[in-house]
């Protein structure tokens, strides 16, 4: 089975671009297991250089083509795996201390730290005849498992509406280490030929959940049928604009992230820039 | 109403009124610290918590709200008694300070013991120094800082509206001042609105007993000595995002609960502020 994975972004209205905190990335691993690895984090907003602890979270869960690989290797899904990424995160980001500019941002950096919204997950058995995914989460960055139009998985388990200011997720400090584990959700499922799988930060995940409520059908069509980055900027920008209240996309940085399964190879490439 | 989000494009505005009276020297409970001491730190710390909000990305701090801090009773900068802004150095005698200038300019930045054994002092910076002297002019302060409310607020019409908390120990001094008493100016205060809803007053009133039957947040001023009645009538609801705010400190609030305190030692005085100042930002 082949994935075909696409990603896109749109930075929260009125901020620059490169303001965007969420990060995203996901590829085959290069440990020859054929297993895909991919990983979708927000970055809080009230977070310290909250830039920089997602590319670091990004970069080791799913090192970059041509990676150094005498390095760590990315974690597995296991939780004392997932602890000892976590500790190791922690420590390379304390370990990287940036020269301050004023006794707010050192005790900031010391402090409060940085923040961001976890979902990581892998599919494995693409070769076989039932492929999988299994995926790990801590906060409200969300992956939604779609067959045929219809919704069969929601991971973490999030209902529209429950997204709040203060989810969990991966922090900086040490002390949270503890609270880090407890919080840490799996789960999995079976992937057949022509699922979807759509992994979404928080303000785009409620709205899918809101959508999926009044017509589950023609919003996974839509997001299924996204074809260019500015389908999903208008997307977004016509959402954030609804009138309806019930209806709106929260204005915040957003970051979809779409993998097709196919038995075959795509009819088509569509490259954009 | 009160439903904004605190954004660059619509910032937020946090206004604190400082008694100064000569009583704000008294020491506050067992601490060896007087009332002005424990406010001057707990409003510092207050200022330090919301710059954190403002410093995402090294180097700069986002312009989230705007700060103002009008001490009365002792005027240090102009002498005698009424009221005055009361930040120090560089920002001495400017009304609103926006979060960016707060950060590049406090007084001082000391050391303090750490609370961990072993630890390195903390590094603190001031922006407000405590004093004391004179009596309690509160109406003069509430409408001298209403009419920075107002303009602010008239350049700001969707912001979340502006937050003025009131640090007190006294009774008012100055009532009627200008034909209006304390509940007028109070009331004159929370017309001023913003699209999201009116100006939010709270006050706090500080103890020379220290915890003596503190009570935070309450729905009713029943069994409360004076001027606790006073002082609860003219403070506004608290709003669903502080009810929120309150309850994950650990605070109960009931129903109806307003945003008022009395018999504040200074470990409620800190959680007063960090409620009364909780607001979602979100860019």
């Amino acid at each position: 089975m082949q994935i075909q994975v696409v990603t896109f972004s749109e930075v929260k209205d009125g901020n620059a671009a490169d303001e965007w905190q969420d990060g995203a990335s996901g590829g085959v691993a290069g440990d020859g297991t054929g297993t895909a690895r991919f990983i979708v984090v927000d970055g809080a907003t009230g977070a310290f250089d909250a830039v920089r602890w997602v590319d670091q979270l990004v970069t080791s869960f799913v090192p970059p083509p041509g990676a150094d690989h005498a390095g760590p290797r990315p974690p597995g899904l296991e939780p004392a795996a997932m602890r000892a990424w976590f500790a190791r995160m922690q420590d390379q980001w304390a370990a990287d201390v940036p020269a301050f500019d004023s006794i707010i941002e050192e005790r900031k950096f010391r402090e409060v730290g940085s923040f961001a919204t976890f979902l990581g997950f892998e599919i494995t058995g693409l070769d076989g005849p039932d492929p999988f995914w299994r995926a790990v989460a801590l906060g409200d960055t969300v992956l939604f498992h779609v067959r045929a139009g219809r919704l069969i998985a929601t991971f973490p388990p999030m209902r529209a509406g429950e997204f709040g200011s203060h989810p969990a997720g991966l922090h900086t400090l040490p002390s949270s280490l503890d609270e880090m584990t407890d919080r840490l959700l799996a789960g999995g499922g079976v992937l057949a030929d022509g699922d979807f799988l759509f992994a979404a930060t928080d303000a785009m995940a409620d709205w899918i959940l809101r959508a999926a409520e009044r017509d589950e059908a023609k919003v996974f069509h839509t997001l299924a049928e996204l074809a260019h980055p500015d389908v999903f900027a208008r997307l977004v920008e016509d959402q954030r604009k609804e009138q309806d209240g019930a209806k709106r996309m929260k204005n915040d940085d957003v970051t979809l992230m779409r993998l097709r399964m196919l038995a075959d190879q795509p009819s088509f490439l569509l490259a954009c820039r | 109403m009160y439903s904004r989000d605190i954004s660059r494009r619509d910032p937020g505005c946090v206004v604190f009124l400082l008694d100064r009276s000569d009583s704000m020297r008294q020491n506050w409970g067992n601490s060896r610290e007087t009332m002005a001491e424990g406010a001057a730190r707990a409003l510092n710390e207050t200022l330090l918590e919301l710059l954190f909000t403002s410093q995402g990305e090294p180097g700069k701090a986002r312009h989230y709200f705007d700060v103002g801090i009008f001490g009365y009773g002792l005027r240090p900068v102009a002498g005698g008694e009424g009221v005055e802004p009361a930040f120090g150095g560089k920002l001495a005698g400017q009304p609103l300070v926006a979060l960016p200038d707060l950060r590049d300019n406090p007084i001082a930045v000391r050391e303090t013991p750490s609370v961990d054994a072993g630890a390195p002092p903390s590094r603190v910076p001031v922006w407000v120094e405590p004093v004391y002297g004179h009596r309690t002019p509160m109406c003069q302060a509430v409408a001298v800082a209403g009419a920075h409310v107002y303009e602010w607020a008239s350049a700001h019409p969707d912001s979340f509206p502006p937050i003025i908390i009131n640090i007190t120990d006294g009774m008012v001094t100055d009532s009627p001042y200008e034909g209006a008493g304390l509940e007028e100016w109070a009331q004159r205060l929370v017309n001023i609105q913003t699209s999201d809803g009116p100006a939010l007053l709270f006050n706090i009133f500080l103890s020379p007993a220290g915890s003596a039957n503190p009570v935070m947040f309450p729905a009713t001023d029943r069994g409360l000595p004076a001027p606790g009645p006073d002082l609860f009538r003219i403070s506004s609801l608290l709003p669903p995002p502080m009810v929120a705010s309150a309850q994950s400190a650990g605070i109960p609030v009931e129903p109806g609960a307003r945003g008022f305190g009395f018999n504040a030692d200074a470990y409620n005085l800190v959680r007063f502020l960090e409620v009364g100042t909780k607001v979602d930002v979100r860019d």
